[in-house]
């Protein structure tokens, strides 16, 4: 039932990605300063709002395994800093390719530039952090601590790297932005989220069983997805 | 006056012999099949990779 | 301490902060060498930007915090290498010491040896690069204290996660660089400021954010730490 749900997730997301393409690439009109440049929007905002959903979940659900140690905390922070990363260098690499006609540079030292390339090399640390721990509990207390002091960084990592001259878009209420754009920008929004969660879910899956194959749980029937693992913890 | 009516033909004829752009950036078609194209090339990889990391279903004979 | 009446919080971080800079203190050879690399990195650095004296001056304060940062990563990685040859954490574990305790103790000891580094690096800057502190000697003091306060913290806590996996020295810096990027702007410009005077009173901005930064981040260590070496 829930391989069904997730198999249609998919196909709902490509779908709504492949209308989103056209919204984007032929439906919204070309702005009026940049042209056609602007239509990189469509999928470069996206990608970052999905990263910073992605950590905010991570940063969840580290808490949430500090304060009750399950493992499904545990294998959905993995999950959601994966993704994360994901987008998060789509959306950091779609920014540069942006940048190179619109501000003439292929990088500059903006805020939020600076922020989320700190914040990728952040993750990649909390990601090899987790590569190289073997012991799957103090792996996932370990895990939980990077990941809660990474996620409370970014305002402060904000604010620091604000205080410079900031040359990013100020970002633009949609009542003053054409409505097809809007349309598209909001469309696309949600064609990434859809393939986030699905993404998310699916990399949750490959956790968990790693998880299980790991802590060796005792026979249980093959279809129960629940077991206990050998000091105790629940699955 | 005479120059009244030509002036604004000399004008428009210097005007004529610089062409200023429409104000905003032209094609860059380029950057945005690059972004469009990296977006889903990365997203398919992506969902190879964790097609090929599906989890299997535990074997009831496992044990350390 | 005596054995009814186990050492308090600020008690048992004073034991262990004593502890660890008399074991420093013992064995100078590794405080020596901490010195001679951030000396030779400030160094290398004055040689790597050429002798343009202007420019050195300019970035002197970059420089110096470059220095104490790489010194730091010597610094904390020693920090729990004690414990792990010996494997005393596990002594350290059964005494009734609170784990918060420890972290202090540790975090303020990693913060003092990285002060004084600092303070030594002071006069080789001003003879190397040719500064000077046109705001003085107590708004560089207060600077380098926050400073060194704001790499310890963070970095005591992730010193405990590295040093027992096998990629210790690598993940170390992975860890802890990203995440202290706010603290080492702000020290740096601050100190730039000191250096080279301060007309639109900014200084004060900057100290802010170091005060921010080190609340928030001995916050995180207080509240974390215990999770962290909990058997």
């Amino acid at each position: 039932m829930a391989q069904r749900t997730r198999q249609g997730l998919f196909a709902l997301a490509v779908a709504m990605l492949a209308i989103g393409a056209w919204l984007g690439l032929s439906w919204a009109p070309p702005d009026r300063e940049m042209g056609d440049v602007q239509r990189i929007m469509y999928v470069h905002v996206p990608s970052m709002w999905m990263a910073l959903l992605a950590m905010t979940l991570n940063f969840a659900c580290s808490i949430g395994y500090l304060l009750k140690k399950s493992w499904a905390f545990d294998s959905l922070a993995e999950a959601s800093a994966e993704v994360g990363m994901l987008f998060g260098a789509v959306g950091l690499a779609l920014g540069s390719i942006w940048a190179r006609p619109t501000w003439g540079v292929w990088w500059t030292w903006d805020p939020r530039l600076t922020t989320a390339a700190i914040l990728l090399v952040a993750y990649a640390g909390y990601l090899a952090l987790r590569r190289f721990v073997e012991d799957p509990e103090r792996r996932a207390v370990w895990a939980a601590v990077t990941g809660i002091v990474a996620f409370v960084d970014v305002p402060l990592i904000w604010y620091s790297v604000q205080w410079w001259r900031s040359i990013h878009q100020i970002q633009s209420s949609p009542k003053t932005v054409d409505p097809q754009m809007v349309l598209t920008l909001r469309w696309n929004t949600f064609a990434f989220l859809a393939l986030g969660i699905f993404f998310i879910w699916s990399r949750y899956r490959v956790a968990q069983s790693e998880r299980r194959h790991e802590l060796a749980a005792p026979p249980t029937l093959p279809s129960a997805p629940q077991g206990l693992t050998a000091s105790g913890v629940r699955l | 006056m005479m120059l009244d009516r030509v002036l604004p033909l000399l004008i428009e004829q210097l005007a004529a012999q610089y062409p200023v752009g429409a104000g905003r950036i032209q094609g860059g078609w380029g950057y945005v099949w690059a972004s469009y194209g990296i977006t889903w090339g990365a997203f398919a990889v992506y969902s190879l990779s964790l097609w090929l990391r599906r989890a299997h279903p535990p074997m009831p004979e496992e044990h350390q | 301490m005596n054995a009814r009446h186990p050492p308090g919080l600020l008690e048992g971080a004073f034991l262990i902060l004593r502890k660890d800079l008399l074991i420093e203190w013992h064995t100078r050879a590794r405080l020596n060498a901490l010195l001679f690399f951030a000396l030779a990195t400030l160094l290398i650095f004055s040689f790597a930007l050429g002798p343009d004296t202007k420019l050195l001056e300019q970035n002197a304060g970059g420089y110096l915090w470059l220095a104490i940062l790489f010194a730091s990563l010597m610094a904390l990685g020693e920090s729990f290498r004690v414990e792990r040859e010996n494997a005393s954490l596990d002594g350290l574990r059964l005494l009734p010491v609170n784990p918060r305790a420890v972290f202090l103790g540790k975090a303020l000891g990693n913060a003092a040896i990285l002060f004084g580094l600092s303070l030594v690096l002071i006069p080789v800057m001003v003879g190397l690069f040719g500064v000077s502190l046109a705001l003085g000697l107590g708004s560089l003091g207060l600077i380098l204290v926050l400073g060194c306060l704001a790499i310890s913290a963070p970095g005591t806590l992730y010193s405990a996660i590295a040093s027992n996996g096998q990629a210790r020295d690598v993940l170390l810096p992975l860890l802890l660089f990203p995440l202290i990027i706010p603290a080492l702007l702000a020290a740096v410009k601050a100190t730039s400021l000191v250096f080279q005077g301060d007309p639109m009173s900014q200084l004060n901005s900057w100290l802010l954010l170091l005060g921010g930064f080190n609340l928030t981040y001995w916050g995180l260590g207080v509240a974390l730490f215990p999770q962290v070496i909990e058997e």
